[in-house]
């Protein structure tokens, strides 16, 4: 046989082996046993010194094809061996993926703390600091700077815990309006912030009262606070809680610490204002109290009326929660049965 | 109150729907909402009983023919005890529709055919304790012939229809139609008018039998008697009636009725005496003795040096301002009567009331305020009333105990202020308008402006005030919405509520959920952990002795969560709270609030399932969660863990205090079997942190550091210990003896039990060496590892596996 013919055999047996084989292991032995340096192509090729030296290139040629034509035979079924095993692989690892998850559980921020959150954070944004005051507060703060001397009529509608004469478990986080607006100095711009916190009032705890609640007091004092302010920033804040289609409207009202004083109401998000149970079919849910704080608290922190103006709004995250998530027990809020806790994960 | 428009229309043309009313009124002043009585009754007429006979198969049953209108009579049985031949009553025709889903239908009653009924007050919805005393146990019957046939709604009032306003405490002006009358007047730009009330001066005498004294003047402003002679006490008319029992007033005489008309007119309280009961003819206003004796009709009160009274010599006829007593009170045999119209001090009166338990109309009044300017109007108006009612033969001119001229309130202003706290701009003219809508006068010198206010709207006394006239009339709808315009400020939470805020997400991170406790514990609760050791803070008067003291730890909150939950099988609890204790030292009245982060962690922490194992709540969870919590404070201080069995309510083996530089600042601990079993909890572990303290701690200053180049090399240590010996004892000594390249000790083992030397316990280290500057060489570790082990051995006698 020629060298040639050889050559070409070979080829043909390289490519059927590598083509029959069913392992990787078998192609890495065929390509070392055939294109290895004691191969029988090499072997072959020691007879090229018979060859005569015109046909020489052309058996060199034949040669390397040999080589790289086997070579991409191995590599191809290598491949194709490859991609059963992977195919398999893939297989034997399938699960069921609607096998419960390994838990990762975040824990709930109480729903109130993401209700005064969720309001911190409005008013942040528009630049109001957040200064939560004290719990037991002495009646001056809690009642006298808010105009509301002893023997007030006022003191009636808020019953309140005393510690003694002259200390009380505060009954209104406007407690804290004359402590923030003596503290405050005007050269450093407006008085901007929130007080949210805890409340006391001697009540029975029912379905919709509660001895402990909370409330959130906000209170601006600048030279140019109107009652459109007001207006404006309640409308936004209530867009922003309730939704970005909710108006609002204000009725008159009294605090003693406000003059003008309203009611202030949003218009049903549930009926969109045209009636219904939560808004007992009025259109329109009272939610909070605001006005333009009252010259004789700014004269009582040493403020001149004459100067400056100021708002304030005194609002109930237990009333928001319980309007917003339909909670009909304020008793709900101080159980803190975990179900109804985790209900509320990542509303806020 | 509520305000009849019937009654209204006296003052001011009303064309709305009392609907409209009551929205427009709750926008522009005061909360309202519309009341139409008797919407459902149909087919009630007056009916005239022509004749009567018994029933034949009925002892209290009685046949009546009745003249309804109609050609013939129709029969009607009745059974009220006062039917009587000749009567005008309520027929309820066949058909007819009554209160509370009542339909009448003819049929027959023992046999007897019966068209009808005839009907009481109550059944036609005037409620049966407002009704006249004398109808209370029958059929109402008309004092006067009226049309058989006729409606009798609006002969008594049935279907009156009414703007009812809540009024807050300042708008007591609205307490009488006047008043009323001028607010809903002003929000329709409609000026009421009204009848000035006259007496027959050809009865007017000068003489009169008492003198009248106030002695606390400064309580009593106004005090003013008449006296009326020679009367008739009989019936009002029943125009009268109706409007009282409207208003949720019975009524009782002529001269009652009349006094209390005023006062639902006016807003102006009036009381009646019959002057041939008073015990002399000195009236004093002055205060009670202690034991004076009040008597009123159904008990007695016994009134103190507080209390200001009426009296007649040592006869107390009653507590000023809030209710008469029995012994003077008008009745039918009444013949000289005494009209009283005083103004009283309100928080006198108020706590009077509430002091007696004694709240009605009159302190109502007096409490918020009453018109100073109309009190000797108002006595006037009574007694022209009481008069016309009674055709007395006599009347008194005034009889003065005190009297204050009132005066109305000059209220200086701008116009620019009064658009600038609005933030509109209104013009002067406007403005104006809008006020003298109030009744106001008005007198503009270019931006300055005069409000003259009448004694009326007494809650009118600043420049404030008039803003929120104008505002509210003009209406709060129209104002536009604006922000603030001032200089920026930057606003934000408090540096130690960011700090609280990380030590909350920590513990959210790690799976436990936010609860919010009450403040106000029982007594035993803040015994049961009074870890910080606090003088307890109590309330004066509290409600329950479940709130009944400030509460000094998280912790019994938490319990009682824990306890709550697992009684309704959520067991596998872990929570945590982030709120104030009150901590009092012995010497201040005031608790000091401080901040504490605590929790409670209870069953299981990885539940079992498919893939996992279940892994239980213990010491070591909770302390991995402070750890944590600690780490991020990021302070520099040295945090350590102290055994303690001090506190009584946590298991004395299984507890630790936190401390802080060596300083306490909190504790983990699992509760006591005792105390688990009193609060009916399974095992519970607890941790509560000061994080006032925390926050207070030095801050770490963070250099930054490349993450080492070279290898480390590591050396594992198993030893076996005595059991009562620390860990924590042992790993610092490791590292006191392991040079400067000794970076990290972990124990990987911890074993006690079989195959070891009795009280023994078999502890396995795990300690890595590393230089960050260079390659580390075995000899180096070789070194250092020998001095651990030889420390170990000299110091506490450990025994090298």
């Amino acid at each position: 046989m020629s060298l040639n013919d050889t050559l070409k055999n070979l080829r043909e047996n390289g490519i059927d082996e590598a083509k029959r084989a069913e392992r990787l292991q078998e192609l890495n032995d065929l390509r070392v046993n055939l294109l290895g340096k004691k191969g029988p192509i090499t072997k072959a090729l020691r007879g090229m010194k018979d060859v005569p030296a015109e046909e020489r290139p052309e058996i060199g040629t034949l040669a390397n094809n040999v080589k790289n034509d086997i070579q991409a035979a191995i590599e191809e079924k290598m491949s194709e061996l490859n991609d059963k095993l992977v195919a398999k692989k893939l297989e034997d690892e399938k699960i069921d993926v609607t096998l419960p998850a390994t838990k990762q559980v975040q824990g709930t921020r109480h729903i109130l703390n993401q209700t005064i959150e969720d309001i911190e954070q409005f008013f942040i944004g528009l630049g109001y600091e957040v200064a939560p005051g004290y719990e037991v507060e002495e009646d001056h703060y809690n009642f006298e700077r808010l105009n509301i001397p002893k023997n007030h009529p006022a003191r009636d509608m808020q019953d309140t815990f005393y510690l003694s004469d002259e200390l009380l478990m505060r009954t209104q986080t406007s407690a804290q309006e004359g402590r923030d607006m003596e503290e405050h100095d005007f050269s450093n711009g407006p008085l901007k912030m929130i007080s949210p916190g805890v409340v006391y009032r001697r009540d029975d705890d029912d379905a919709t009262h509660s001895h402990q609640f909370h409330q959130i007091e906000g209170l601006v004092v600048d030279k140019n606070i109107s009652m459109a302010d007001l207006k404006g920033t309640l409308d936004a804040l209530c867009r922003h809680v309730f939704g970005e289609n909710r108006e609002i409207r204000f009725r008159p009202s009294y605090f003693p610490f406000t003059e003008p004083s309203v009611e202030v109401d949003v218009s049903c998000f549930n009926c969109g204002g045209e009636g219904c149970r939560i808004c007992k079919y009025t259109g329109w849910i009272e939610v909070l109290g605001a006005g333009l704080t009252h010259p004789n608290v700014l004269k009582m922190s040493g403020i001149d009326p004459q100067v400056y103006s100021g708002m304030a709004f005194g609002l109930g995250p237990e009333r928001f929660a319980m309007l917003k998530y339909g909670v009909n027990d304020i008793r709900d809020f101080y159980l803190n049965d975990v179900r109804f806790l985790e209900q509320f994960k990542g509303v806020n | 109150m509520k305000i009849s428009v019937n009654w209204l229309k006296e003052y001011i043309p009303v064309t709305h729907t009392v609907e409209e009313m009551a929205d427009k009124v709750s926008l522009t002043g005061i909360e309202s909402g519309p009341v139409n009585l008797g919407e459902e009754l149909t087919n009630l007429v007056v009916g005239h009983i022509t004749s009567i006979t018994p029933h034949p198969d009925s002892d209290h049953l009685k046949v009546c023919q009745v003249d309804v209108g109609e050609d013939t009579d129709i029969q009607i049985v009745c059974g009220a005890p006062n039917v009587a031949e000749g009567q005008y009553v309520i027929v309820a025709l066949h058909g007819a529709h009554l209160p509370d889903g009542i339909k009448i239908k003819r049929g027959k009653l023992r046999g007897q055919e019966s068209n009808g009924m005839i009907c009481g007050l109550d059944e036609v919805g005037v409620p049966a304790k407002y009704m006249p005393k004398e109808f209370e146990n029958g059929i109402y019957v008309f004092d006067e012939p009226q049309t058989p046939g006729a409606e009798v709604y609006d002969l008594l009032g049935l279907k009156d229809k009414m703007v009812d306003m809540d009024i807050t405490p300042n708008r007591a002006d609205t307490l009488g139609m006047r008043g009323a009358a001028w607010e809903i007047g002003a929000t329709y730009d409609e000026k009421p008018t009204f009848k000035q009330p006259e007496l027959d001066n050809s009865k007017i005498s000068d003489s009169q039998d008492v003198t009248a004294e106030v002695t606390e003047k400064e309580l009593v402003p106004d005090y003013l008697l008449r006296e009326l002679k020679g009367i008739k006490v009989g019936k009002s008319p029943l125009w009268m009636q109706r409007r009282l029992w409207n208003q949720n007033i019975r009524p009782v005489n002529s001269v009652v009725d009349a006094a209390n008309y005023v006062m639902i007119e006016y807003g102006q309280p009036i009381q009646a005496y019959d002057l041939d009961k008073l015990q002399t003819k000195a009236i004093t206003v002055k205060l009670a003795h202690n034991g004076d004796k009040l008597d009123l009709a159904d008990e007695t009160k016994v009134l103190d040096k507080n209390d200001l009274v009426i009296a007649a010599g040592d006869q107390i006829l009653g507590l000023a301002g809030v209710m008469n007593g029995s012994v003077a009170a008008v009745d039918e045999n009444t013949t000289n009567v005494l009209l009283e119209a005083g103004v009283f001090d309100g928080a006198s009166v108020r706590k009077a009331a509430q002091r007696h338990d004694l709240r009605g109309d009159d302190s109502n009044r007096f409490e918020k305020g009453v018109d100073n300017g109309i009190v000797d109007e108002a006595l006037v108006r009574a007694t022209q009333l009481v008069d016309q009612f009674t055709e007395a033969k006599e009347i008194s001119n005034v009889i003065t105990g005190n009297f204050t001229k009132a005066e109305p309130t000059v209220i200086k202003g701008d116009f620019s202020h009064i658009n600038h706290l609005m933030g509109l701009n209104l013009s002067n003219d406007e403005i104006t308008k809008i006020l003298k809508r109030l009744g106001f006068e008005v007198a503009a010198a270019g931006d300055a402006l005069t409000v003259t206010i009448p004694t009326r709207r007494w809650d009118m006394s600043i420049e404030a005030d008039v803003v929120e006239e104008v505002n509210r009339i003009y209406g709060y709808e129209n104002l536009p919405n604006t922000l603030p315009a001032g200089m920026e400020t930057r606003g934000g939470y408090s540096k130690k509520r960011e700090f609280s805020n990380k030590l909350r997400n920590i513990l959210l991170g790690a799976g436990l959920d936010e609860v919010i406790n009450f403040s106000l514990l029982s007594k035993q609760d803040v015994e049961d952990f009074n870890t910080i050791q606090t003088e307890y803070t109590k309330l004066l008067h509290p409600m329950t002795e479940d709130h009944e003291y400030l509460r000094n730890s998280l912790i019994p909150g938490l319990v009682r969560n824990v306890a709550y939950n697992q009684a309704r099988k959520n067991n596998d609890i872990g929570i945590f709270e982030q709120a104030r204790i009150f901590d009092r030292p012995t010497d201040q009245d005031r608790p000091n609030e401080v901040e504490y982060i605590s929790g409670a962690v209870s069953g299981n922490v990885v539940a079992d399932s498919w893939n996992t194992e279940a892994q239980q709540a213990d010491f070591y969870y909770v302390k991995g969660l402070v750890e944590e919590m600690l780490a991020f404070t990021n302070s520099d201080a040295e945090f350590t863990f102290v055994a303690t069995d001090e506190y009584d309510n946590l298991h004395p083996g299984q507890t630790a205090k936190v401390l802080a530089n060596g300083q306490v600042i909190g504790f983990i601990g699992k509760l006591h079997p005792n105390y688990q079993k009193a609060h009916a909890v399974a095992e519970t572990f607890v941790f509560e942190l000061n994080i006032d303290l925390l926050f207070g701690l030095n801050k770490k200053n963070v250099k930054a550091q490349s993450a080492p180049k070279y290898p480390s090399i590591s050396r594992d240590l198993a030893i076996l210990v005595e059991k009562d010996v620390e860990n924590g004892q042992l790993v610092a000594d490791i590292f006191a003896n392991g040079g400067k390249y000794l970076r990290d000790v972990n124990i990987f083992d911890v074993y006690q039990g079989k195959n070891l030397k009795p009280n023994h316990k078999s502890l396995g280290y795990h300690l890595e060496f590393l230089n960050p500057n260079d390659t580390l060489t075995d000899e180096e570790v070789e070194k250092a590892f020998t001095l651990v082990k030889d420390s170990l051995v000299q110091k506490f006698n450990v025994e090298i596996r």
